[in-house]
């Protein structure tokens, strides 16, 4: 929710990630025949309300290099490989996870009332101490004593409920068998058990991975949605025998009568606080009881196409490291809007995309609105990609540590601005890994939030041994003008693209670019790593830059920089040439 | 969004060998028992509380912060304390590199670790423990105590687990300290 009302204040760039929409057809026609491969980009619609689930920022994207795509929290598998307390942080083999319900098992509780973490404190000192330090101190001092959880936030302590200890540490162990005799949790082992029964008669083997087959219920789901192989008609799921209840449950006849007689809402427990109990949903505040923590999981992420490792953690509950860390934001350009565009009715204004190249290598990057088009006007907005064609110089590290000096560099860094004088229309800046361009939006609508579609089609070549000249001189010119007409008239023309490809690499045999030109979402021009070649691939993002406002309500608009700045002179290029009527 | 260049009148910080850069309008007690790792920028109005350490003993590190760490405006940098054994003291903390802490908040934990940003009046508080890689987002309250585990965003009063925060968090932080330090610019005023 909070997202959502964020993202329509501020700008942002969105990626879009098509695998939600990979299985339906697309029926669209379009005139020109010829053009094979903007036939094969799927329409984008801006508005549609599916892209809600579909765009997603570059911070949230995995990158699959066996697929060469975009991979999004939708389409990558987890499995997890670590449970761990996030209190504690202490490890749970997964062995004792389900046993231990999924929750810690140590001395870790969740206040009822306010779900903060609760701490142990020994019932005759004065001020709650360190949970660590009552162990010690309190043993020496008062031999004996009974010790219970206290909440620091709301001041709530077990001793209300009855609840001491007789040591100051395993207190889950502590609690277990009162935990194991409430109605609830024996109601819920019977169940499990009756059901466990039949699971283990009808799921002899499974595709599943053996950490999920330790959760009841999830092969049995996968049997019946496809996921485990059909061994097993579905029938056979529905010959559970008939399941007999422990329990019986008490005639709530009083507690209505209870809650009628009411008079203080506060008296009764709030939804929150009712949901945190496990099976057993008291209404009463007094019949609350603290819960053991919920534990976390360490996850490894796959490609849901090829299977592939996309994100490995290490195993340790507490690194924060990777074994394999495949993002997006290490593998396709960043894009950023350099300033927050003020954006009035019917005045052009000029936004600024900055976009980094993390890779190694030179890319060079085609713009588009919609399919080959670099202007468009709409009901809501005209605009004009200045720039729909340009190169970014490649990542160095190097460029981090004299970045500090960000006035001077801007001037005294030859080499960038040299490199491409050609294309410099519609270039805004070019520096270190990145390229800014310019995009002039006219807004003809007063809307909440304007937004519009951007094609971002861009390739990179991998490194060979003619192209290994890496001196800042005429090089990156040279490079953008052979590597740009490949991605050009990979757009126009497929024909034309075979004798530049050939030339590239020379060994591969030449309509292969022919046939993957067909199918994007097997982006793949080369599976070999080791030929050099041109890789490209192609995106939807959506650029959002906030709200339209009508010229008359346009001046009290709250600023919106950050109060820490007191001068940003440099950086407002949106608001200077608003009438300054380029292009 | 990319974040604008910051100017600062040249007048108001101090630079130091390592490229910290702290405001003369901040209050730094007791400042031979804090260590600042290197271009960490310590803004107007901010106070450590350097001066608030252990009874008894010697010369101690009280506030150890490493490097590109951002102390926003008006943020607070306080010790925490406990009685222990009868007997009330202050306890040292720690800061690890790359964390901002936003405008107005007040900080009394006992670690926050390396890639943590603290949105704006978050009170953290005493002996909390933040690991690496967490965001705690504006109008926080982290209770005493509370351990933030790696990953995690923290929100709310008191501050509750409310999302991960993606793989790529280290990046993304490590990048957004050093260029906001490198657009934190001195201009004679
Ligand atoms: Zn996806
Ligand atoms: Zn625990
Ligand atoms: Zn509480
Ligand atoms: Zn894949």
């Amino acid at each position: 929710m909070s997202q959502q009302i964020d993202a329509k204040q501020r700008s942002y760039v969105h990626y879009y990630c098509p695998c939600p929409d990979v299985s339906k057809t697309n029926n669209n026609t379009v005139e020109d025949e010829e053009e094979d491969i903007i036939e094969s980009i799927p329409d984008f619609d801006v508005n549609s309300p599916r892209l809600h689930f579909s765009t997603f920022p570059i911070s949230k994207l995995y990158f699959c290099e066996d697929c060469h795509q975009i991979r999004c929290p939708r389409c990558v598998q987890e499995e997890i490989v670590c449970y761990y307390c996030p209190n504690c942080l202490f490890e749970v083999p997964t062995a004792s996870v389900k046993s231990e319900r999924n929750r810690c098992a140590r001395n870790c509780f969740q206040c009822p009332i306010c779900q903060n973490t609760l701490t142990v404190v020994a019932s005759t000192e004065l001020p709650p101490p360190q949970p660590s330090a009552s162990s010690n101190s309190s043993a020496s001092t008062t031999s004996g004593a009974p010790y219970y959880l206290s909440c620091g936030v709301c001041r709530w302590d077990s001793q209300e409920i009855g609840m001491t200890f007789e040591k100051a540490t395993g207190l889950a162990l502590q609690l277990q068998k009162t935990e194991d005799e409430r109605p609830d949790v024996k109601e819920f082992d019977h169940l499990k058990d009756h059901f466990e029964k039949h699971l283990r008669l009808s799921a002899p083997s499974t595709t599943l991975p053996s950490s999920l087959l330790s959760i009841p219920g999830i092969s049995s789901f996968s049997n019946r949605y496809g996921g485990g192989g059909f061994t097993h008609p579905h029938q056979k799921s529905d010959d559970v025998a008939e399941y007999k209840t422990t329990i019986k449950i008490e005639n709530d006849d009083n507690l209505v009568h209870d809650l009628v007689q009411l008079k203080d809402v506060n008296q009764i427990t709030t939804l929150t606080q009712r949901m945190n109990q496990l099976s057993d949903q008291p209404y009463k505040v007094e019949r609350l009881q603290p819960q053991r923590i919920h534990l976390r999981t360490k996850r490894v992420k796959r490609c849901r196409s090829c299977r592939h490792i996309l994100i490995k953690p290490e195993q340790k509950a507490q690194a924060t490291r990777f074994k394999i860390k495949l993002v997006a934001l290490s593998h396709i350009p960043k894009i950023t809007i350099t300033s927050k565009p003020n954006l009035v009715l019917n005045q052009k204004t000029e936004i600024i995309l900055k976009f980094s190249n993390p890779l190694y290598e030179e890319i060079i990057v085609d713009l588009a609105l919609k399919k080959d088009e670099t202007t468009e006007t709409n009901e809501y907005a005209q605009i004009t990609l200045l720039a729909p064609h340009f190169n970014i110089t490649p990542f160095n590290e190097v460029w981090e540590y004299d970045e500090q000096d960000f006035n001077i560099s801007s001037k005294g860094r030859p080499s960038s601005t040299a490199s491409a004088p050609k294309s410099d229309i519609g270039i805004y800046e070019r520096r270190g890994n990145y390229t800014s361009v310019i995009i002039n939006i006219t807004p003809l609508a007063e809307v909440d939030e304007l937004k519009f579609p951007l094609l971002v089609t861009y390739a990179n070549k991998v490194k060979d041994n003619n192209d290994n000249n890496e001196t800042s001189g005429d090089a990156p010119a040279n490079d953008s003008s052979t590597a740009a007409e490949t991605v050009s008239s990979d757009k126009q023309n497929t024909d034309a693209d075979k004798p530049n490809t050939d030339a590239d690499k020379p060994n591969t045999d030449g309509d292969k670019p022919d046939t993957d030109a067909n199918k994007p979402n097997i982006d793949n021009i080369d599976k070999d790593e080791s030929t050099p070649t041109t890789k490209s691939l192609f995106f939807w993002t959506v650029i959002g830059l906030g709200p339209v406002v009508n010229q008359v309500t346009a001046k009290p608009l709250p600023p919106t920089r950050s109060p820490l700045t007191n001068n940003n002179s440099n950086v407002a290029p949106t608001r200077t040439n608003i009438n300054s009527g380029k292009a | 969004m990319e974040p604008p260049i910051v100017y600062y009148p040249r007048s108001e910080y101090i630079e130091t060998d390592t490229g910290n850069k702290v405001s003369r309008k901040s209050v730094i007690c007791g400042s031979q028992n804090i260590i600042l790792g290197g271009k960490t920028i310590i803004q107007t109005d901010c106070v450590i509380r350097g001066d608030l350490r252990r009874t008894g003993g010697g010369h101690a590190v009280v506030v150890a912060i490493g490097r590109y760490c951002l102390l926003a405006k008006g943020s607070i940098i306080r010790p925490p304390y406990k009685t222990y054994k009868g007997i009330f003291s202050y306890y040292p903390m720690k800061i690890g590199d790359h964390v901002t802490i936003g405008e107005g908040s007040i900080v009394e934990a006992a670690t926050i670790g390396s890639f943590v940003h603290i949105g704006k009046n978050c009170v953290i508080g005493r002996f909390a423990i933040i690991k690496d890689c967490c965001r705690i987002e504006d109008n926080t309250v982290i209770p005493p105590n509370t351990v933030v585990p790696s990953f995690s965003i923290y929100e709310g009063s008191p501050g509750m687990f409310v999302d991960e925060l993606p793989e790529c968090v280290q990046d993304l932080y490590e990048a957004k300290t050093k260029d906001y330090y490198s657009k934190f610019q001195s201009k004679d005023s």
